[in-house]
């Protein structure tokens, strides 16, 4: 397949069929992402058909410097906090501390408690991380799928987010942990 | 638990390949005398798998067909080179009616004094250039490494500005040589007319 920046500037020039490869290459992982991020399979379809309208009407800012799918997840991201801001959504800031039902989470040391992990089968874990992924807050979970579903580097996710790399490994981790203690209730 | 029991995090950023090498070897080594930090290196690996291998959203096969029905008309991404030239030259007429409007002077005589700046200029300029020659090899030495540095970033201001910025700058870089051979035409033949 050929390059994105080649894409691109082939789609710039009025090539539509050039603009579908992308929209082909970029499907599946944007509809994960989105999927993950509204809880519904209609509203993701529809969010991605709207994020690439938005992708097509500002390919002529898009600069080659840049990586396409870090500058692509950029807008789905923008678009989403625009669609939950006019709804009025709650979101969490990246500068507030995360707290869950029991306190915060600052979970530094091993747990010696009993193994939740052990306790289910893979599949039987996916399943219930899919169904706790809904309880963590929008922040948190969005950095989580975008490295776990999405298999960005952190450092590609600070430049999705314009946040620290630190801030985003943490916050990662913070996501992980509190999957890991609802999973524990489910 | 030991005091040198690691982090929960840290298991994850090794299973993730995300430790340095140091850091790596320093826990590994510890695990193998840690039976707790086994215990929850094994919890968070079968997690990480988990996580890891969540199972992809089922796009419909005609997706992208439907994105491609919604787009725009092709017009809405025009030729970039096309933005580039309109924003220049409305820079320069812009700034040609500006002058006109505060001198007076008609856009015929600006033209012709540029023409006959450039020939008297270049006739006086010629002896030098001549002289600069001669050492151009020495200086083109020393200044090898300042314009390879000023190329690049050129190159990644051209890149930040984008082609309707250039256009601009383009533009009024013209409009501001105009002027300036303008006034030049005074200290040359031009002025002798009045």
């Amino acid at each position: 397949m050929a390059e994105d920046s080649t894409l691109v500037a082939q789609a710039l020039k009025g090539d539509r069929k050039a603009f579908e490869m992308i929209v082909r290459k970029y499907e599946q992982p944007m509809t994960n992402y989105l999927s993950r991020m509204t809880g519904e399979r209609e509203a993701a379809l529809d969010f991605t058909q709207e994020v690439f309208i938005k992708v097509y009407c500002s390919l002529g800012s898009y600069r080659p410097a840049y990586k396409f799918s870090t500058w692509l997840f950029k807008i789905a991201s923008n678009h989403l906090i625009d669609h939950w801001r006019k709804k009025k959504l709650p979101t969490l800031s990246l500068d507030q501390p995360v707290d869950d039902d029991e306190g915060s989470l600052t979970p530094q040391v091993p747990d010696p408690g009993p193994s939740v992990a052990r306790k289910f089968e893979l599949a039987e874990i996916r399943q219930k991380i899919e169904r706790a992924l809904g309880f963590l807050p929008t922040a948190l979970r969005e950095l989580f799928v975008l490295r776990h579903v999405n298999e960005f580097s952190y450092e590609e996710i600070a430049d999705i987010k314009s946040l620290p790399v630190g801030t985003v490994k943490n916050r990662v981790f913070q996501a992980k942990e509190m999957l890991r203690k609802r999973m524990e209730g489910l | 638990m030991r005091d040198d029991c690691r982090s929960a995090e840290s298991f994850y950023l090794y299973l993730e390949g995300e430790l340095g090498p140091s850091e790596r070897r320093g826990l590994e080594a510890h695990l193998e005398t840690c039976p707790s930090c086994r215990g929850v290196l094994a919890e968070r690996r079968l997690l990480y798998e988990a996580f890891t291998s969540l199972p992809p959203f089922e796009v419909p096969p005609n997706f992208a067909l439907s994105v491609m029905d919604r787009l725009p008309e092709p017009a809405a991404a025009g030729p970039r080179w096309l933005a580039a030239l309109a924003s220049g030259l409305t820079a320069l007429v812009v700034g040609l009616l500006g002058f006109y409007l505060l001198t007076g002077e008609s856009l015929p005589d600006v033209l012709v004094a540029v023409g006959r700046s450039f020939s008297s200029g270049f006739g006086r300029l010629l002896p030098l250039f001549a002289k600069l020659l001669k050492v151009g090899g020495l200086l083109l030495d020393v200044a090898s490494g300042f314009v390879t540095m000023l190329g690049k970033g050129l190159v990644a201001l051209l890149s930040a500005l984008g082609p309707e910025g250039i256009g601009l700058i383009l533009g009024l870089g013209l409009l501001m040589s105009l002027l300036f051979f303008f006034g030049a035409k005074r200290l040359l033949s031009l002025g002798e007319k009045s």
